[in-house]
This record gives C-alpha cells, structure tokens and sequence, in this order.
C-alpha cells in the first residue's frame, strides 16, 4: 500500500474512534439492590441499544449514591429513598425526579424463629415483638436505601437501635444477609437481593406483603445548572426511556428465579 | 597419689582425614597452672574447646576425678567445674554487673552471696572504676580482665583460657599477667593456651607443647 | 472537592472524644495487641530454633516460612473465613465476625513475620554468646533466653513490625470481622468501608491516628536502639 494512502486511513481510523469517545457516555449512580437482582444488567443493554449510546453505572448505597450525584460525579441517579431524595431535589442538586418501579422488603431469619414472629402482618409490630424478645438483628448501617427504611421503621415504634443484640455492619446487602446467615439473626432485606443469598445463608422469609414493605424507587437527573458539565442530555434520555412504555414494559417483565421482582410505577402527571 | 583432676586417653581430633592430633596419655593434677604452647595451626584452641565440652566431634576418652565422661555434652555439674574463656570473650550487652553474676545465677547462688561475690571479683580484676561503663565500651584489656574475673568468680575446679593476651597493649598485657599469676598462687588449676612469652616464662607454669599433633610435658 | 472542611472536622471529632471514633481505635489497639503478645513467644522460639538448631528438613522449613511472608492476607483471611464459617469445620465456636477472628487472622499474619526477623537477628549474633553463656554454666534453655537478650533489638523490631503489619490488615480484617460497628469496626475497616458512604471526615481522622501509631511505634524502637548503643 503506498504511504500516503496508509496515512489517510490511519488518520480516518483515528477520527473515527475520537467520534464515538465523544458521543458521550452517560454515568450513573445506583443502589446496591438494582445491581445484585440483576435487573441492570438485563435492562441497560436494552437501553443503550434503542439510545445507541454507552451508560456506565457503579452501585452503592443510597446514600453514597446521591452524595455522588451531589458532588457532580455522576449525571443521573436511580435510589429508592423518597424523603433523601426530596431533599436532594429541594437543595437543587437535581432535577426532573420521577417515579420508576417498586420492589418488596422482607424480614427474614432463622427458621428456628426464636423471636416467634413469623407469619406477622405488620412489619412494625413485628420489628417491636423482634426487639424484646432480644433476638440479635443485623443492619446494614450503610445509609443506603434499605438502611433508611429499616431506620424509619425502628424510628416509627419508638425504639432507638443498638446494643450488643443490633449488628451494623456498614456493608451491602450481600453481606449483611452472609453475616445474618452466620449469626442465624434477623435481618431487613430487599427480596431480589434475598433470593439471590438464600441458599447460601439459609435463612427464611418471616414477614411479607405489608404495603409498609413496599419499596418506591426514583431516577433523578444531576442538575445541569449546578453542574453544567454533567451530561444532561443522556441523562434525560435515559430517564425518558425508563418511564416510557417499552422500559416500563422490560422493567415488568424482568425475572428473577421465576419470580417477578419489581413493578413499573411510573405515572404521568 | 590422687586422681589427678582430668586425664586424657588416646583423644584425637581429626578433620575429614586429616588428623590434627592425638593424645595418648595426659594427665592435669588439680591445683596446677599449665601453660599450653605450640606453633600456629597445631590445635590449641581445638583442643581447649573439646576440654570445655564445645566439640562433640572427638575420639577417645576424658575422665574428670576417674569418671568417665562423654564429649560435648557434659552434665551440669561437669559444666560448672570446667569455664573456658574464648580467645576475644563475649561480655553480654548488659552491665558490668550482670556479666560477673551471669554464672552464679545459673547456680542458684542467692543474691545477697552474689552481691558479694561480684563485688570481689571487680576488685581483683580492677576494674571498680569501670563499673558503670557498658560492657561493649570497655577497652580490650578490660573486656580481658571482665571476661577472666567472670570466669574466676565461678570458682571452678578447671579453668581454660584461650590466648588472654592477644590483641592486648603492654598495660593490658602486663595486669593480665598479673591476674594469671594471682590464679596460679590461689592455686586454681589452670591451663593457658597462648604465644605470649612472657606467660610462657611465668614462673610455676608447666609447659604443654603441643605439636606435630603429639603433646609433651616439657620440663624447665 | 474541599478537603479543607472534613480535614477540621476530622481533628474536632478526635479531640472532643468521639465515642465512635474512639470505639473503632480502641479496637485495633487492643485486637492488635493481643494478636502479637499470644503469638510473640512461640514465634521467637520457633525462629530461634530454626536458626540454630540442627535437623533434617530445616532449609526447607526456613525456605517455608520465608515463603509464608508473601503470603497474599485476603487468602488466610479466606482460609479462617472457611474453617470459622458455621458451616465450616470450626462453625460451632461461633467465632466469625467477632473480634477473635480478626485476632486470628492477624496472628497467622504477624507469625511469619517475627519467625523471620528472629531468625535474622538470631543468625546474626555473635556465636560466641550461645557458648559464653554455656561456658559460664548456662543449660541450654537460659543460654537460648540470653542468646535471645542479646539480640533484643532485632528481637523488638520483629514484634514492632508483625505490630505494624497487623494493625494496618483491611483485607483480612473485613471478610473475617464484618465490620461491624462496636464490635468488629476497626480503624483499616473503618477507613476503607465508611469513607465510601461520603464522609470523609471519620477516614482521615483514623488515617491520622493509624500514621500516629505507625510512626510513633517506630520512633519508640529507634529510640530505644540508640540507647542500647547497640544494632
């Protein structure tokens, strides 16, 4: 091949790959729950291939999620905690918050019960019946999502938690449940998250299907007046496709050993 | 006549084949002060060593007051009769103090009769202005006088000094003398290995000569 | 991002006695401790041994141990992670996620560590000390105890630095202690799980402390070096 030729193509390769760098990637920052179940992984490719665009997302908890998006580290967040997630709209680090889907808390434990309250209703009565009986529960004491509602809940029966019996173990969910399987405690857990340790921890679902256990999850962009290099086009483009049809639809129709782990919520209004 | 204290029969110490020497008889009479000479290489401190129970790796037979004994691993009563000192001693990095009562503590000497003890062995040797100097500050005529009053206050029935004039300058040399002529009118039964002409000239010392891998009791 | 402010925050929370703060120090001062004085005396024995004592296999066992240095530690900690775990062949002590378990994963971290520098100091004594100390009437016992003296400064920097080593684990320290806060959080866990929530302030606070004590430890040992006038 004569020089000059290599050259050219050499250069058009070049400019090509520059392109496609700078179509830009979208970041984001999500909660530890979404990644385990494994509803990430099965819906963004779906995304970026309706979008034509790459998104890159790292999972923590809730609240290191948003402090991310805060600090302008990431372009959208998708968290599950409605008051932090006020607060984060109310301060004006973001913009455009909508609701996505909702998942299931559980309480689990050992099988043995020694607690008794299996079969409950009420969480909170539930939580409150825990707590006396002195059985040992293990926390995830993260500030994530699920940390804050399990907070909210002690906060609600008027118990402040801690003690010898109150394990918090400053760690996802993963671990929390491998650190509750060990102990045979009790433990607040996303369902998705649950069935993925069960067999491992073994331990078992005691109480479920109270509308308390219900857990709303929201996608809010990083506001682009704050932060104007952040890149809010890609992040309403994801926002936009999660809440039309066809990404609530995937959202529903994501499984999870059988078993259906979140529902489309959004609602426009 | 008395058992002497040691006696030596047929004892060799050979290096692979080669042998460095044999000893068919020898006999130390308690109370004597010998003086151990031969050329460079001949063995001395080999031989100095294999009395004091360093060296395992020796043929024959050694019995202390008739009883037989086995080399290199004496018992605790053999290991307290018999102090070697090594050519340059090792004070331990501690204090005066400690060295000198190092020996009677392993003997289960009580404190007050340590205290004792100590006190007089810094005075024979002289050494009670350096009682404060850390062990490694001494000269090396000190270290020597340290090292021989160390090995003197264990009242041994043998003593073995390897060489206690080497590296020394004439003081050191000549309170060395001194201490060794001490030894030998307090009738301790010593055997000096050395060069030193002067210590071989030492009036009282018997002459070992060690050489050729033979040993001789040399008179005069 | 200003460090300006968790950096002040970092000093108001220690001095004004953070009892968080001082829970998680306190723990890996006393953990820490703990694992070197049980582990410290057999060690030093060992080492002592190896170094002197004669036997078949002994080049392959120092090789060994040489070899148990570069140990990687999250793979101990995996390996007390599996014998502790309930469903492991230790399950019934119920030792996961306590602080014994962290101690027993510094302690198998820390062994290898004193074996070696004893071995070191103890080869580099003068051998005259080992036979001085026979000479003078010593049994073999009190001749190794003053063998060991002598060399006491190795000895020391051995245990500073096993001390050292321990105290700064975070591999091993989370997969066997589960950081949990009161009862396993110490300062490397503390560090490397909490500053991930954001706050900054708890991190550098006990990144401070743990420089303190790293350098503080070491200062203590040259000091005392110098003051032996010794190596």
């Amino acid at each position: 091949m004569r020089p000059w030729l290599a050259a050219r193509l050499a250069a058009l390769a070049l400019a090509f790959c520059a392109a496609s760098v700078f179509a830009k990637d979208i970041k984001m920052a999500t909660t530890t729950s979404t990644d385990n179940s494994g509803l990430l992984q099965y819906l963004l490719p779906k995304f970026e291939a309706d979008c034509h665009c790459k998104i890159h997302y790292t999972a923590v908890g809730t609240g290191a999620a948003l402090k991310l998006g805060q600090n302008g580290d990431v372009d959208v967040v998708l968290v599950h905690a409605r008051p932090s997630e006020d607060k984060f709209v109310a301060a004006g680090y973001g913009v455009n918050r909508r609701d996505v889907m909702y998942n299931d808390f559980v309480i689990v434990g050992p099988a043995s019960d020694p607690a008794g309250i299996k079969g409950m209703h009420d969480p909170l009565a539930a939580l409150k019946k825990l707590h006396a009986s002195g059985a040992t529960f293990v926390s995830r004491g993260d500030d994530s999502g699920t940390n804050k509602k399990e907070l909210a809940y002690w906060k609600a029966i008027g118990i402040k938690p801690g003690g010898p019996h109150y394990l918090a173990v400053g760690q996802g969910m993963g671990a929390t449940l491998t650190v509750a399987g060990e102990k045979q405690a009790y433990t607040l857990s996303d369902r998705a998250t649950y069935a993925t340790y069960a067999s491992k921890t073994g331990l078992e679902i005691l109480v479920q299907g109270n509308r308390k256990l219900l857990n709303p999850y929201g996608v809010i962009a990083v506001s682009p007046k704050r932060y104007p290099k952040v890149n809010y086009k890609g992040a309403m483009t994801f926002i936009e496709w999660l809440t039309s049809p066809t990404g609530q639809r995937a959202i529903g129709d994501y499984r999870f050993k059988g078993a259906q782990l979140f529902h489309p919520d959004y609602k426009k209004n | 006549m008395s058992a002497p204290l040691l006696a030596l029969r047929g004892v060799r110490k050979a290096f692979g084949r080669r042998l460095l020497f044999e000893i068919e008889r020898l006999a130390i009479e308690a109370g004597g002060a010998y003086v151990l000479v031969g050329p460079n290489g001949s063995g001395k401190t080999t031989l100095m060593r294999i009395l004091a129970g360093l060296d395992r790796d020796a043929g024959g037979v050694m019995s202390v007051h008739d009883q037989d004994m086995s080399f290199g691993s004496y018992p605790e009563h053999l290991r307290r009769s018999i102090v070697y000192v090594h050519q340059h001693p090792y004070l331990f990095h501690t204090s005066l103090r400690h060295n000198l009562e190092y020996g009677l503590k392993c003997r289960g000497v009580p404190a007050a009769e340590r205290a004792r003890r100590v006190e007089e062995a810094i005075a024979w040797a002289g050494l009670a202005a350096q009682r404060a100097t850390p062990p490694g500050k001494l000269s090396g005529g000190e270290k020597q006088r340290a090292a021989l009053a160390r090995a003197r206050a264990l009242e041994p029935e043998l003593l073995l000094l390897d060489e206690p004039t080497s590296n020394l300058d004439r003081d050191g040399r000549a309170q060395t003398l001194a201490l060794l002529a001490q030894l030998r009118d307090e009738r301790r039964t010593v055997i000096v290995a050395c060069h030193d002409q002067e210590i071989i000239n030492l009036d009282g010392f018997a002459r070992l000569r060690l050489e050729e891998g033979r040993i001789a009791l040399q008179s005069g | 991002m200003d460090l300006l402010e968790p950096t002040s925050q970092a000093f108001r929370l220690l001095f004004s006695g953070d009892p968080e703060l001082w829970r998680i120090i306190w723990l890996s001062l006393w953990v820490s401790l703990a694992a070197i004085a049980l582990v410290a005396a057999p060690s030093i024995a060992l080492g002592f041994l190896l170094a002197k004592k004669r036997f078949p296999g002994q080049r392959a066992a120092v090789v060994l141990v040489q070899a148990l240095l570069s140990f990687p530690t999250v793979v101990i900690g995996l390996v007390i992670y599996l014998l502790l775990s309930r469903r492991g062949p230790l399950g019934s002590f119920e030792l996961l996620f306590t602080p014994w378990a962290i101690m027993i994963g510094y302690m198998m971290i820390a062994f290898p560590i004193l074996v070696v520098f004893t071995i070191s100091a103890v080869q580099g004594a003068d051998p005259r000390v080992y036979e001085t100390a026979r000479c003078l009437g010593a049994d073999r016992l009190r001749a190794s105890l003053t063998t060991l003296f002598e060399v006491r400064f190795g000895i020391l920097a051995a245990v500073v630095n096993g001390f050292g080593r321990a105290i700064s684990e975070v591999g091993c320290a989370i997969m066997v202690g589960g950081n949990i806060a009161g009862l396993t959080r110490n300062i490397p866990t503390a560090i490397a799980l909490e500053t991930t929530k954001g706050d900054f302030a708890q991190g550098i606070a006990l990144g401070f402390v743990l420089m303190v004590v790293a350098l503080g430890v070491n200062v203590l040992l040259a000091l005392l070096q110098g003051q032996g006038g010794l190596k």
